[in-house]
């Protein structure tokens, strides 16, 4: 079985008038690298909350890590790290990335347990890995947009996912980060773990098979194969954007 | 608890009292403040004094009335946030009102059908009347607030840094959530008696927000806050009973008045003017 099996899925907000995800299938397996892309408001951000289960399917099977999300979406989101489209930390919010970055390992850990030193440990291989040692000692409210963003995505390293969902990871980057991180995600999926990222810039995408797909208006459009040169290419075609 | 170093028994347990009640009621502070659900306090205060307001209408133990209306309550809050998609702010809000009304429609019946009930010690609270019994259950409560902090201290962490954050970690969000409401409603409900049911407001936000202005972590304010409420209410007490002034309001005063002056102090918002 895939690591992701969503079969005929759809999900509606409450008060909605109509699907926000319809009649949506989709596979994908280890160490596949996803890029989803697709105008504004076609539904990736909602495709990837109703992966983890934050928002709820009204229709369909959804198994993710061999588990129904529909009854263990809590469970789902031990395994599964998210890196959310948009946050905001105000100035005095006193948390030190450090501590920040440690959190990402407290779902896995389960409720009466305390962290042990291999939970340290992975924290501070996330550290080291995103680049942020200079970092941890700063409260995250105080950092740039670009900084917070490194800390949330080693949060999520931190938490050493199954599957990796990344929505818009780069939108406070510079292109330098960006390059840097790619080669990042790349590590990553080279050992086994898929990532399905959501982006609107395409730049610096690592030199690897890409699974591409492109939503419109809550359905796949287009799912297959690419080279990662290829993939603004098919978007702006499947969206039917000129370039 | 404090009888061998206190002769006087009426201060003795008005000492006990505040000190237990300010302690369990910063340490939640502390999490509200950060969660922006300060109106939680003003909400569960007042479902506590309609709950007091039904025990008397009915006859019955005010106290346990008023634990048992603002646990409804409690229990009320995050079902109906969640069910209306509205922020917790706004139930609380509504709640509130729905509180207050039943309270005083209680208390202007009462009066009506002549049999007086008098709101006064609800409102702003009672130190010198205070049964042992009372304090025992402040002194279980303050240790409940303090074992909840520590048993559930990453779980809350987490929720405090960012409730979708810890939500999309795995979390398990709501549970702790709601086990948070409810120990409130249980610290407000039994310090009605001590502060009064308008008072407890600043036991809930004040030390937090004393706190917030000098410490850069969540662990030194969970340790600074019920610090500087447990000075500030046995110093309340003391003047108290010394000058002869209302305790439960005094506390607030002087709880205020650290605020202004730590928002004065506070070197987190001073801004480095140096050049090199």
């Amino acid at each position: 079985m895939s690591l992701i099996d969503l079969k005929s899925i759809y999900t509606a907000y409450e008060g909605g008038d109509k699907p926000v995800i319809k009649d949506l299938s989709l596979d994908v397996d280890r160490g596949e690298y996803v890029v989803i892309g697709g105008p504004n408001s076609a539904g990736k951000t909602t495709l990837l909350e109703s992966i983890n289960g934050l928002v709820k399917i009204t229709h369909g099977q959804a198994n993710v890590c061999g588990l129904n999300v529909a009854c263990s979406a809590d469970e789902v989101r031990k395994r599964v790290g998210y890196v959310i489209q948009n946050f905001f930390f105000d100035p005095f919010t006193p948390f030190t990335v450090e501590q920040v970055v440690m959190m990402g390992r407290y779902g896995r850990l389960g409720l009466l347990k305390h962290p042990e030193q291999s939970d340290y440990d992975a924290a501070q291989r996330a550290i080291e890995l995103v680049g942020i040692e200079d970092l941890v000692h700063k409260t995250i409210g105080t950092l740039s947009g670009g900084q917070q963003q490194k800390t949330m995505i080693a949060h999520n390293i931190a938490k050493e996912p199954e599957v990796m969902m990344l929505d818009e990871p780069f939108s406070n980057l510079d292109f330098y980060a960006r390059e840097y991180l790619q080669g990042v995600f790349k590590e990553i999926v080279r050992k086994g773990v898929p990532i399905l990222m959501v982006a609107h810039a395409f730049d610096g995408l690592p030199d690897i098979p890409i699974h591409l797909i492109v939503m419109n208006r809550g359905r796949i459009t287009y799912d297959m194969s690419c080279r990662a040169s290829e993939v603004e290419d098919i978007i702006r075609k499947e969206c039917k954007v000129k370039g | 608890m404090l009888e061998p170093l206190i002769q006087n028994n009426v201060v003795c347990h008005a000492l006990e009292a505040m000190i237990f009640s300010s302690i369990a009621c910063s340490i939640l502070g502390v999490i509200i403040s950060r969660m922006n659900l300060s109106s939680i306090g003003f909400t569960m205060s007042h479902a506590a004094f309609a709950g007091a307001a039904i025990g008397m209408f009915l006859g019955g133990n005010a106290q346990v009335a008023a634990i048992a209306f603002s646990m409804a309550v409690a229990a009320l809050i995050g079902p109906v946030s969640d069910k209306a998609k509205m922020a917790a702010d706004a139930t609380l809000a509504v709640l509130f009102a729905m509180s207050m009304a039943v309270a005083i429609f209680l208390i202007s019946y009462m009066e009506y059908m002549g049999k007086g009930l008098s709101a006064s010690a609800l409102l702003f609270g009672d130190v010198i009347s205070l049964y042992r019994e009372e304090i025992y259950a402040l002194a279980s409560v303050c240790i409940l607030s303090i074992f909840f902090v520590l048993v559930f201290y990453k779980e809350i962490s987490a929720i405090m840094f960012n409730m979708k954050i810890a939500e999309a970690s795995g979390i398990r969000v709501k549970l702790v959530y709601y086990i948070l409401l409810f120990i409130i409603a249980i610290s407000v409900a039994l310090s009605l008696n001590i502060v009064g049911g308008l008072l407890i407001f600043v036991l809930l936000v004040t030390p937090a927000s004393i706190a917030s202005q000098f410490c850069f972590n969540v662990r030194s304010m969970f340790v600074a806050a019920p610090l500087i409420a447990l000075s500030v209410s046995a110093f309340g007490v003391w003047a108290g009973f010394e000058f002869t002034l209302p305790v439960a309001p005094l506390v607030a005063l002087l709880l205020t008045g650290v605020f202004a002056i730590s928002v004065m102090l506070s070197f987190k918002r001073r801004i480095n003017t140096k050049i090199h």
